[in-house]
């Protein structure tokens, strides 16, 4: 009775599991340091499995109608704190058409002001753009702002007895801080960002304090495809053993984790040092220790590997890694378990961030859509290292922008094989744009466990599409 | 060819302290003395849109930002990296002989 229950368990939607591996929560209980409840924690839910319609990847309405609906009420991160250490430092974060001075106006206050000026609308300052500003002036007639969005001065007031300069601060998004990220929401109405992330993730953000990291590398691309499709392709572990074999062989990929939070928050855990149930027997330990990539090596210098009686590649790799990691990055990580050493941890805030806040791969990633093309987007990956112990912060890296034909590998700073893994994963691309532009079938069918991240985003989207536009009207926005 | 204006002592190398800059004149030109990524610059004072002074603009990686319209301009060769500018500013031979910083700027006219 008991093994049939288990049976028709086993057959549930959404309960099957990678067959004859260890699931990532086994591999991680073996470690030598022990990983913190937020690693030690499931959170799956079953979510459908019905197809996924394509049209909102090749229809150029979806396009539009995202940016009327979605992106003028969801959470984004637009920049750093790093970004903007002094008061009156600002950074311009554009998502679109819609552009924001983020612009720091007091040692704990940022602020996102409407990027136009409120005469005859030129920008204030051009995107792409940061610096310290005494002033916004408006390039074109001169309008002035201060940096605390009040006005500064209209040019010839004299002809202007209609406008009443109190009235004329500046629009601002939302802004609330979290983890040293900026996020910013034009909807006045949005929930709090704690409450839009939920309180299981909160917690989790907040035990990683990437506040206390720094940007050691921000390298920016265009991707040939709809930004849906470039945020997916990281969303499982699924891929890796076609789109990445040389991973494989140090990477759980079958047997990763995968947890939903709310309605805006998911991620998976994948394993690290341990192989791929793909290749179950085809490897020994000594294999998976000498093919282990990851994303941060130049941390590590060229340490010799080496596995002694009895020790697996995962330990050897974690205790590598923690001594090397302090020693190259001036950091203290003695209370950092070996699963935050190795593992990659991925997770997605909707609609278009991505935090990993592991050791050995410390990315960001965030995806946004080309205004003037649905089939192109633009992404940009960021590695954050732990702020020296010294205390020291070093300032946030240059953007490298490389050109659409550039391999990831051509950015100083990036790992070269850190680089292959990112081409792989962005050259496959152009062809599933065009591949769903060609099909005759208009739905992506997805794996209920492993693709349950996919499905998940979709759901998100589904709900904000399904809403009456709402573009942002400065008489509904906060004002001072 | 041109013969190399002379080297004029502006500061003391230790008033430039890393990550500051300081302006001063010299031949009638506003000279603005960077200490950025490790290396001293001298570049013009003046941004070349409209004229305002660069001298309380952020300075961060090399570059440094107009504070009125958001031009910025990479320290090592004047380059306009942004809009609203498109010219360069002039940059200016400098080194440090006897811990004073001196520039090469060109005579007035």
């Amino acid at each position: 009775m008991a093994a049939e229950l288990e049976e028709r368990k086993a057959l549930s939607k959404g309960e099957a599991r990678c067959p004859a591996a260890d699931s990532t929560q086994e591999i991680i209980a073996k470690d030598k340091v022990a990983a913190p409840g937020w690693v030690r924690s499931e959170s799956y839910q079953f979510l459908g499995d019905e197809d996924i319609s394509t049209d909102r990847y090749i229809d150029p309405k979806f396009a539009q109608e995202e940016l009327d609906k979605l992106w003028t009420r969801t959470w984004q991160f637009a920049c750093r704190e790093e970004h903007i250490p002094e008061v009156g430092d600002y950074h311009v974060y554009d998502l679109g058409p819609y552009s924001f001075i983020i612009t720091r106006v007091a040692k704990n206050e940022v602020r996102a002001y409407f990027n136009a000026c409120m005469h005859r609308g030129t920008k204030l300052r051009a995107s792409g753009t940061e610096g310290r500003a005494s002033e916004f002036k408006c390039s074109f007639h001169g309008w002035s702002w201060n940096i605390d969005g009040t006005n500064k001065g209209i040019v010839c007031e004299w002809d202007f007895p209609h406008v009443d300069r109190k009235k004329l601060t500046l629009p601002e998004a939302r802004v609330e801080l979290l983890g040293g990220f900026v996020f910013i929401n034009m909807d006045p109405d949005a929930p709090p960002l704690a409450q839009y992330i939920g309180a299981d993730f909160k917690k989790h953000i907040d035990a990683w304090k990437l506040e206390d990291r720094y940007t050691y590398l921000h390298v920016a691309k265009r991707l040939p495809c709809n930004w849906k499709l470039a945020i997916e392709a990281f969303l499982e572990a699924y891929h890796v053993i076609i789109t990445h074999p040389q991973v494989a062989v140090s990477n759980g990929d079958a047997n990763s984790q995968y947890d939903v939070y709310g309605e805006h928050v998911n991620r998976f855990i994948s394993p690290l040092g341990v192989l791929s149930p793909h290749l179950s027997g085809k490897y020994t330990e000594e294999d998976i220790l000498a093919q282990f990539t990851l994303g941060d090596s130049g941390a590590l210098g060229g340490e010799k590997r080496t596995l002694g009686e009895g020790a697996t590649a995962r330990q050897v790799m974690a205790d590598m890694f923690r001594g090397m990691f302090e020693k190259a990055t001036n950091s203290d990580l003695s209370g950092v378990s070996d699963s935050e050493l190795l593992d990659c941890y991925s997770y997605t805030i909707f609609p278009n961030l991505y935090l990993f806040p592991g050791i050995s791969l410390p990315m960001v990633y965030r995806f946004r859509p080309d205004p003037r093309d649905h089939r192109w987007c633009l992404y940009e990956v960021m590695f954050l290292r732990p702020v020296p112990k010294d205390g020291k912060r070093p300032e946030p890296a240059e953007v490298i922008r490389l050109r659409d034909d550039q391999s990831f590998k051509d950015a100083e700073g990036m790992d070269p094989g850190f680089g292959a893994i990112l081409d792989q994963d962005t050259d496959n691309l152009f062809l599933q744009q065009e591949g769903l532009e060609a099909s005759a079938k208009h739905g992506l069918t997805l794996g209920n466990y492993q693709e349950i991240r996919v499905r998940h985003f979709e759901k998100a989207w589904e709900k904000y599409l399904a809403m009456a536009p709402k573009r942002p009207d400065r008489e509904r926005l906060p004002r001072r | 060819m041109a013969e190399e204006p002379a080297f004029t002592r502006v500061l003391k190398a230790a008033e430039v302290e890393p990550g500051t800059k300081k302006a001063v004149e010299v031949n009638g030109h506003s000279v603005l003395v960077c200490h950025s990524n490790d290396r001293l610059f001298a570049v013009s004072n003046i941004c070349s849109h409209a004229q305002e002074k660069l001298e309380c603009g952020r300075m961060s990686r090399g570059w440094i930002a107009c504070p009125i319209h958001g031009a910025r301009f990479e320290l090592a060769t004047g380059r306009a990296m942004n809009p609203p500018a498109k010219q360069p500013i002039a940059t200016y031979p400098v080194r440090i002989v006897d811990e004073w910083i001196e520039v090469s700027v060109p005579p007035p006219g």
